[in-house]
C-alpha cells in the first residue's frame, strides 16, 4: 500500500539521517542531563527527591520534546529539501505520519537516558513497566500535535517561537493524565490502568486529528 | 492613481450602516440596564453574599467566548473547504472578541473565587484550568495569524489551530475532571433555583453581553474589510 | 494537447508585483527557454509551472489539467529541478534517489538506472553532502527525471555543469515538454525551439 510505503520511506529516512550525522540525539541526551541538574538545584531534592520526580520527568520530557519534533521539520527547511519532498504525488498524511513516527523514536531514545538519570539524581525506584508504559503512550499523542504544529512553524518566520506557544497548551490532557500515571507507577496510590486507557484514547484522537490536519498545513 | 477616499470608504449600505448605529446604541443601554439590575433588583445571595453578583458579568462572558470560538471553529472548517476570504476573516474577528471575552471570564471568575474558595486560583478545577488552556490556544491562534503570511497560508494554519484547539479543550476540561476524582474532594458552591429577580437580571445581562459580542465581531469585520480593500487599492 | 496555457497569469510578493500578467501556450514535446536578467521572474515563473507555487492572478493549465487544483495528478507527470536542489546531506546519492521513488511510487530498481544515466554511478555510494557543485546538479536532474515525467522544468540546469554535463543535458530532454531557464543563450537554442525573453528591455522593445 503507498501509505505505508512512502510513511515508512519517510520515517527510515529520517532515522538513518539521525543515525548518521548524529545531531539530536546526543543533544538531547546532554539536554536532560542538564535539565535534571538544574531542578536539582531548584528543589529539595535530599528530603522531597521522589515528590518532586514526576514533576521534574514531564517538565524534561516536554522541553525535550518540543526539540525534537522542532528538528524534524527545521531540518527539512534548512537543507531546502521540503519542497522537492512536497512536489511529489505522496500523500500529505503519509509524509507526515513518517516524519512523526521517527520524531517520536528519537524522543523515546531520548527518555531510555532520561528515565535512569532521574532515578539516580532524585534518588528513586523508576524501573516499571507502568512508567515506561505511561512515557511511550504520551510521547505518541505528543508526536503527533508537536509534528503538526512543527511542520506549521517551520513554513513561518519566527518559528523558534510559535512551536512552544502552540503545542505546550494542547498537550495540557497528556501531562494531566501521564503525570498521574507516573506518580502512581513511582508509589503514589490509586489505579493505573484508567490513565492508561485515557492515554490511548487521547493517542488515537490526536493522530488521527493530526493527519488529517497535515493535508492542509503541508502544502495543498 | 483612483482616489481611493470617494471610491471605498464606506464598505456599507446605508441601511446597513444604520442597522450596526442601533445595535450598538441598543447594547450600551442594556448594559447600563444589566448593570443598575444587578446592583439595584438582584437580591444577595444568602450564602455567597454580594460576592455572588460577579455571576451577571462573568457567564454571560463566558457564553459569549464559547459562542466566538465557535465561530472560529465554523469560519476555520469552511475556509479549509472554499477558502472564502469573508470566512477567513470572520474567523479572525471572532477569535480577538472570544479572547477578550475569556479574559474577563478569567478575571471575573478569579476575583469571586479570592472570598468563596480562599484563593485566586486553584488547579483542581476543570472549568478554570480549562479556561487557561482556552486563553492560551487562542492567543498563539491570534500569533500564527501574526507570523504566517498573510492570505492562504495565514488562513490555513490558523483554521488548523482553530480546529485542533476547539477539539482539545473539552478534552484538557475531562482530564483534569478525571484527575480531581482522585485527589479529596473540595467543598463548592452548589447552585441552588434562582429567584425570579435573579433570572431576570441574569437574562438581560445575557442579552447585553451577547448583543455587545455581536457588534464588536461586526465592527472589527468591517474594519478588516476596508483593510482589505485598502490593500487591494494600494496594489493596483 | 497543449502541454502549457497560462492565460493573465501573475504573481506578487506582498504588494510587489514580480511577474506578469502573462499568456504563454506550449504544444506538448515542445521546448520553451525563459531568460531574462536577475529578478526578471524567471523562478517564479517555473516555480508556477512545477506547481510550487499559486499564481496570484490569472489561468494556469498544464496537460488541460487546473494547476492550483489537479496538483497531485500533475506531480506525477511534472519533474522540476530548482535553484536548489536540496538533497539530504547524510544520505548518500543512490539512497536519495531510492527515497524518491518511493514518494513517486516508482519501483526503487529506476535509481540506479538514472545515476548511470546522468553519469554518478561511480559516485552512488557517496553521500550528497560531500558531492561537488555539479555533481549535485546531475544528481538533481536524475530526481526530475525519475518519474519518467513527461514536462520538465530546469531552473539554470547548466549551473555548476560541465562541457560533458551540457552534453548530457541535450539526451536527457529529449523527447519531452520543457521548459528552462538560463542565462546562456547558446544553450538555450541548443535545447529550445521556443525563447521566452522576460527581462525589462524585451518588454519594452515588445511595447
Amino acid at each position: 500500500m503507498s501509505f505505508l510505503r512512502v510513511a515508512a520511506a519517510v520515517a527510515r529516512k529520517d532515522l538513518r539521517t539521525e543515525l548518521r550525522s548524529r545531531e539530536t540525539l546526543p543533544a538531547l541526551g546532554q539536554f536532560v542531563v542538564l535539565a535534571l541538574l538544574i531542578a536539582n538545584f531548584g528543589f529539595d531534592v535530599e528530603t522531597g527527591g521522589a515528590k518532586v520526580a514526576p514533576g521534574v520527568l514531564w517538565l524534561t520530557v516536554t522541553f525535550a520534546g518540543l526539540v525534537a519534533f522542532g528538528r524534524t521539520f527545521a531540518s527539512e527547511r534548512d537543507q531546502a529539501s521540503l519542497e522537492p519532498l512536497l512536489l511529489t504525488p505522496a500523500s500529505r498524511s503519509a509524509i507526515f505520519a513518517g516524519k512523526a513516527l521517527a520524531a517520536a523514536l528519537v524522543l523515546v531514545a531520548c527518555e531510555v537516558v532520561l528515565v535512569p538519570a532521574l532515578g539516580l539524581f532524585f534518588n528513586t525506584p523508576v524501573f516499571s513497566l507502568e512508567l515506561a508504559a505511561a512515557l511511550v503512550l504520551a510521547t505518541i499523542g505528543m508526536a503527533g500535535l508537536g509534528c503538526l504544529f512543527a511542520a506549521l512553524a517551520a513554513q513561518t518566520r519566527a518559528r523558534d517561537l510559535l512551536l512552544p506557544v502552540l503545542a505546550l497548551p494542547l498537550w495540557v490532557p497528556f501531562v494531566v493524565v501521564g503525570g498521574r500515571a507516573v506518580q502512581v507507577a513511582l508509589g503514589g496510590g490509586g489505579s493505573l490502568n484508567g490513565a492508561l486507557a485515557l492515554l490511548l484514547d487521547f493517542d488515537i484522537l490526536f493522530v488521527v486529528v493530526a493527519s488529517l490536519a497535515a493535508k492542509f498545513v503541508l502544502d495543498d | 492613481m483612483t482616489d481611493v477616499a470617494s471610491t471605498h470608504v464606506s464598505t456599507l449600505s446605508p441601511a446597513r450602516a444604520d442597522l450596526f448605529r442601533i445595535a450598538a446604541i441598543v447594547d450600551a443601554l442594556l448594559l447600563l440596564a444589566a448593570a443598575a439590575l444587578a446592583v439595584f433588583h438582584a437580591p444577595a445571595d444568602t450564602v455567597q453574599g454580594v460576592v455572588q453578583k460577579i455571576f451577571y458579568l462573568h457567564v454571560p462572558s463566558a457564553i459569549a467566548a464559547y459562542a466566538a470560538f465557535a465561530v472560529v471553529l465554523a469560519g476555520g472548517l469552511v475556509f479549509l473547504w472554499n477558502e472564502s476570504p469573508a470566512a477567513d476573516r470572520l474567523a479572525r474577528v471572532a477569535a480577538e472578541v472570544g479572547l477578550l471575552f475569556t479574559t474577563v471570564m478569567l478575571v471575573s471568575g478569579s476575583l469571586w473565587a479570592r472570598p468563596i474558595w480562599g484563593t485566586y486560583w486553584v488547579w483542581w478545577d476543570p472549568r478554570l484550568v480549562s479556561t487557561l488552556v482556552l486563553w492560551l490556544i487562542y492567543a498563539g491562534y491570534l500569533l500564527v495569524r501574526r507570523i504566517a503570511t498573510p492570505g492562504r497560508q495565514a488562513g490555513r494554519f490558523a483554521a488548523v489551530v482553530g480546529i485542533v484547539g476547539f477539539i482539545d479543550v473539552p478534552i484538557v476540561h475531562f482530564s483534569v475532571s478525571w484527575w480531581r476524582t482522585i485527589h479529596p474532594p473540595v467543598e463548592t458552591a452548589t447552585p441552588e433555583a434562582l429567584p425570579p429577580e435573579m433570572l431576570l437580571t441574569l437574562g438581560v445581562s445575557m442579552l447585553a453581553v451577547l448583543l455587545l459580542a455581536a457588534v464588536l465581531v461586526g465592527y472589527r469585520y468591517r474594519v478588516e474589510v476596508l483593510k482589505d480593500r485598502l490593500a487591494a487599492e494600494l496594489d493596483r | 494537447m497543449k502541454a502549457i496555457e497560462a492565460a493573465g497569469l501573475r504573481q506578487r510578493f506582498g504588494t510587489r508585483t514580480v511577474l506578469g500578467p502573462l499568456d504563454l501556450s506550449l504544444e506538448s514535446g515542445d521546448s520553451l527557454a525563459v531568460l531574462g536578467e536577475n529578478g526578471s521572474g524567471k523562478t517564479t515563473l517555473l516555480r508556477l509551472l512545477a506547481t510550487a507555487a499559486r499564481p496570484a492572478g490569472g489561468e494556469l493549465r498544464l496537460f488541460g489539467l487546473d494547476a492550483t487544483r489537479e496538483r497531485t495528478e500533475l506531480r506525477r507527470r511534472i519533474g522540476y529541478l530548482g535553484d536548489v536542489a536540496g538533497h539530504y546531506p547524510a544520505l548518500s546519492a543512490l539512497e536519495n534517489l531510492e527515497f524518491f521513488c518511493d514518494l513517486q511510487g516508482v519501483e526503487r530498481a529506476r535509481a540506479p538506472r538514472l545515476l548511470e544515466q546522468v553519469g554518478l554511478a561511480a559516485v552512488a555510494r557517496r553521500r550528497a553532502g560531500q558531492l561537488s557543485r555539479g555533481m549535485a546538479q546531475r544528481l538533481g536532474l536524475a530526481r526530475a527525471l525519475l518519474h519518467a515525467p513527461e514536462l520538465l522544468v530546469l531552473d539554470e540546469p547548466d549551473a555548476g555543469l560541465d562541457e560533458e554535463g551540457r552534453g548530457l543535458l541535450e539526451k536527457l530532454v529529449e523527447g519531452r515538454s520543457l521548459v528552462l531557464a538560463t542565462h546562456d543563450r547558446q544553450l538555450a537554442g541548443q535545447l529550445c525551439r521556443h525563447t521566452l525573453d522576460l527581462s525589462q528591455r524585451a518588454l519594452e522593445a515588445y511595447q
